[in-house]
């Protein structure tokens, strides 16, 4: 057993057995206990905070907290356990307020997005090591600047002297090697688009002689690089962008959060 | 492989950073800058190097040397020192962390400035933190009024006294409740549905806590039961898990049961302007533990076998499956309707008056050949004066059959009371039958209005009433009670029962004495008010948990 598959069991495991918990102590207390909504709405906030916490944690590596990647574990799993007391908070109602409903939202969009984030960080990287080498995402636009100063080189230089290889690049690949393509299909796994330029490089090439031939051979080698090339940029941008939902929102929930409990002490039975 | 990126041929020295905010704006040409942006993003580029001043001894002005990285270039320094070689300014890019913590930063702010706007704006306020739709009686048109009338914010200030403030008022008060944000501990122990400052308010217009019995133990908040905010309608039901808090628990009915007793019996009373039948309480009072419906103990009617205490003497199986009571007039045969017919509301039975459903067969005509002439009802001073009064009285109803001549009169008057005279003996002897009489029959099959196949002559006030002889041999008729509410700690609607055949709760047909109570059993009840039955068993479907206004002390 690999030590992901050991660290998922486990950790099944443990979510499970505390959410059946959870819910057990629902069952058992939510109509004994005084004052059960503000005690479940402390766990879920105290639980939140704990996962909010670990975007700091991560800007304090020198303290030792533990590793990371304990965190990161403590994140995924913690996240998913909120679940159980947010609904028990909710008393399994969707709330009928604004504030509240636009409460709930934003803990569904956060949680929505963080198991996007986990699943895309799951998917996304076996994809990439199936493509091409390691690839620094930063280092992206220069590889791209790079692949099109070859390509321009290539298809317009001196000495390449083809008249027909110089206008198709700058009719069909000028715009290709220019910027990143193709992005969703690039996610889709859709290997088309690299196609369509391959089929257009073969379409061109009965027209060409041997020593043009083999510019246009180059180029074709090129444009797969800088197709690779956009198929990292794709992915490594989707393994980043999901933050850009998940952690501005969960400022935002946290927000909320403090607010939600500002009103519902002012509004609570013992405000004075 | 043929994608192999990045090229080999790429220059891989130049590392980047991604936890720095800024890249050179060169970056993406791959070309860089080596001092890069500054920690706010400005482009420091200046030259290529900083050419270092070098003196030998006896030179007065020295030489600048160049000290650019990767060799010196091939025209050095300028003569006042500075490079020769500038490097073309950038505007320097975000990293996408940066960009990250920007697009953060502006959903934040958006975040608080929306919260800003819509709490710190009284209206928007009201509608943004409300969490559901009152119930209609808090919602109303009355409310408002009332609110006014009691000095009160009426929006969500009625209830909330923080619902009149700002966000600054808010957080204030929050932090003044008790328990309050920080007193998580004080928040654990607090008891369950006790009083708060909130009830302070639901008593402005309900006023005084008014519990169902004086024995309650233990005061309960009054959103303990009656939740708001979950929309339009009536408030929302109190359920039987809000009974159960008290009826559940073995401790708090035994606190109650002894309680109980230190009141006197008649403060349990409850009087809701009706006839109320009265059932002793049970020395340890009525602080069962109940789950269901089920479970209710047997009412009490029928657990103590109790009796109806009234005097009036009424056979129910002889008129409701009687083969010789006669039909009503349209040929109607006598039922349960003719008797018992339901107020407006359909909640209770109109109450039973001789006029309206007695009068129709016992007609109280006590001359078997006169039909018109019949005692009057209600009042046994009336009877006897009109049985003084008997000459005048045929001579009356000679005159209402259309005799004019007032010899005719008399004469009809005297030859009534000289066939009367054959049958009593005298005018004592008249009133005697009248009042104490049960005969069952006579001669005669037609009385009043209807006519059957029994001799139905009219017996005397005795044939229903208790008739006593009191001082000087007067007659004194005990005046009937028909109690109107059986079960005056359970409410009953007739209406919603309206589906429902008489006979399957009430056995009328086998009751022949009036002391008869035939109310329905637990067990007939529960036949259909259960989960087999499919209809609702709650607590509250019957019990109501305050006390009516009228049966407030």
């Amino acid at each position: 057993m690999t030590r992901f598959r050991r660290q998922l069991l486990i950790g099944s495991f443990l979510l499970s057995l505390v959410s059946v918990l959870a819910v057990m102590v629902h069952w058992r207390f939510n109509r004994t206990l005084p004052n059960y909504a503000y005690l479940t709405g402390w766990v879920l906030f105290a639980a939140m905070t704990l996962l909010a916490v670990y975007n700091a944690r991560k800007k304090i590596p020198f303290l030792p907290l533990g590793s990371s990647e304990a965190w990161m574990q403590i994140h995924v799993y913690a996240g998913f356990f909120t679940v159980v007391p947010f609904l028990i908070h909710l008393n399994f109602h969707v709330p009928a307020g604004w504030f509240e409903g636009t409460l709930a939202w934003l803990y569904v969009l956060v949680t929505a997005s963080g198991i996007a984030g986990l699943i895309l960080s799951r998917v996304l990287p076996r994809r990439l090591s199936t493509r091409g080498g390691e690839v620094i995402y930063e280092k992206i636009p220069a590889i791209r600047h790079d692949l099109r100063l070859q390509a321009e080189a290539l298809a317009l230089g001196a000495e390449t002297k083809s008249p027909v290889i110089a206008e198709f690049y700058a009719r069909q690949l000028s715009v290709f090697f220019a910027g990143p393509k193709n992005f969703w299909r690039h996610l889709l796994e859709s290997r088309q688009p690299l196609n369509a330029v391959i089929v257009e490089l073969e379409e061109l090439r009965r027209y060409l002689n041997d020593q043009e031939r083999a510019v246009l051979e180059k180029l074709a080698q090129l444009a797969r690089r800088k197709d690779g090339l956009d198929y990292h940029h794709a992915l490594q941008t989707a393994l980043k962008l999901w933050l850009f939902i998940h952690v501005p929102l969960t400022y935002s929930l946290m927000i909320f959060s403090l607010v939600h409990i500002v009103l519902v002490y002012a509004f609570s039975g013992g405000a004075r | 492989m043929s994608e192999q990126l990045p090229a080999p041929d790429f220059d891989s020295q130049n590392y980047e950073r991604p936890n720095q905010k800024w890249i050179c704006g060169h970056a993406a040409e791959g070309k860089p800058c080596r001092p890069g942006p500054s920690a706010r993003g400005r482009c420091q580029a200046t030259f290529e190097c900083a050419p270092v001043l070098e003196k030998k001894e006896g030179e007065p002005k020295g030489r600048w040397r160049c000290t650019r990285p990767g060799g010196a270039c091939e025209t050095g320094p300028l003569p006042d020192g500075t490079c020769c070689r500038p490097i073309p300014k950038c505007s320097p890019l975000p990293t996408l962390r940066t960009r990250r913590g920007q697009f953060t930063l502006a959903v934040v702010t958006a975040t608080v400035a929306a919260l800003l706007i819509l709490l710190g704006s009284p209206p928007l306020r009201t509608k943004f933190i409300n969490p559901g739709e009152l119930s209609t009686p808090h919602s109303s048109d009355a409310f408002a009024k009332r609110a006014r009338s009691n000095q009160v914010d009426q929006t969500c200030g009625a209830c909330h006294k923080a619902g009149a403030l700002g966000p600054s008022g808010m957080t204030a008060a929050a932090f003044h409740a008790s328990p309050g944000p920080l007193e998580i501990i004080k928040l654990a122990q607090a008891r369950t549905a006790e009083m708060t400052a909130i009830d302070e308010s639901c008593q402005r217009c309900h006023t005084g806590h008014v519990f169902h019995q004086p024995n309650v133990v233990r005061d309960i908040s009054c959103s303990f039961c009656h939740a708001e905010h979950n929309g339009a309608g009536p408030i929302a039901a109190t359920t039987d898990a809000h009974c159960g808090f008290c009826h559940g628990e073995a401790d708090v009915m035994a606190a109650a049961s002894l309680k109980g007793t230190t009141f006197p019996p008649d403060v349990f009373h409850v009087a809701r302007g009706q006839n109320v039948f009265q059932a002793a309480r049970p020395p340890g009072g009525f602080t069962n533990i109940l789950a269901r419906f089920a479970e209710h103990p047997e009412f009490r009617v029928h657990a103590d076998k109790l009796r109806d205490s009234n005097t009036l003497k009424f056979n129910h199986a002889l008129h409701v499956a009687g083969e010789t009571i006669p039909k009503l007039p349209g040929g109607r045969g006598l039922d349960c309707a003719f008797c018992h017919q339901p107020e407006a509301a359909g909640v209770y039975f109109q109450r039973i008056r001789f006029e309206n459903h007695c009068q129709v067969c016992h007609s109280l005509q006590f001359d078997p050949e006169t039909p018109g002439l019949t005692l009057p009802h209600g009042n046994p001073e009336f009877v006897s004066a009109f049985l003084h009064s008997l000459p005048r009285q045929y001579a009356d109803l000679a005159a209402r059959s259309g005799m004019t001549r007032t010899e005719e009169q008399q004469r009809f008057a005297r030859e009534k009371l000289e066939r009367l005279q054959a049958r009593v003996t005298t005018g004592e002897d008249l009133e005697r039958r009248v009042f104490f009489s049960t005969a069952t029959d006579g001669p005669e099959t037609r009385l009043g209005s209807v006519s059957g196949g029994t001799h139905s002559l009219y017996p005397g006030c005795a044939y229903c009433h208790e008739v006593k002889s009191g001082a000087q041999h007067k007659a004194e008729i005990t005046r009937p009670i028909l109690f109107e509410r059986w079960l005056p700690r359970g409410e009953f609607t007739h209406a919603k029962h309206s589906g429902v055949a008489c006979a399957q709760c009430h056995p009328a047909a086998t009751s022949k004495d009036t002391g008869d109570i035939i109310l329905p059993t637990q067990r007939s009840c529960v036949s259909c008010h259960s989960a087999s039955g499919g209809v609702s068993d709650s607590c509250a479907t019957c019990h109501t948990y305050h006390k009516s206004p009228s049966a407030r002390r």
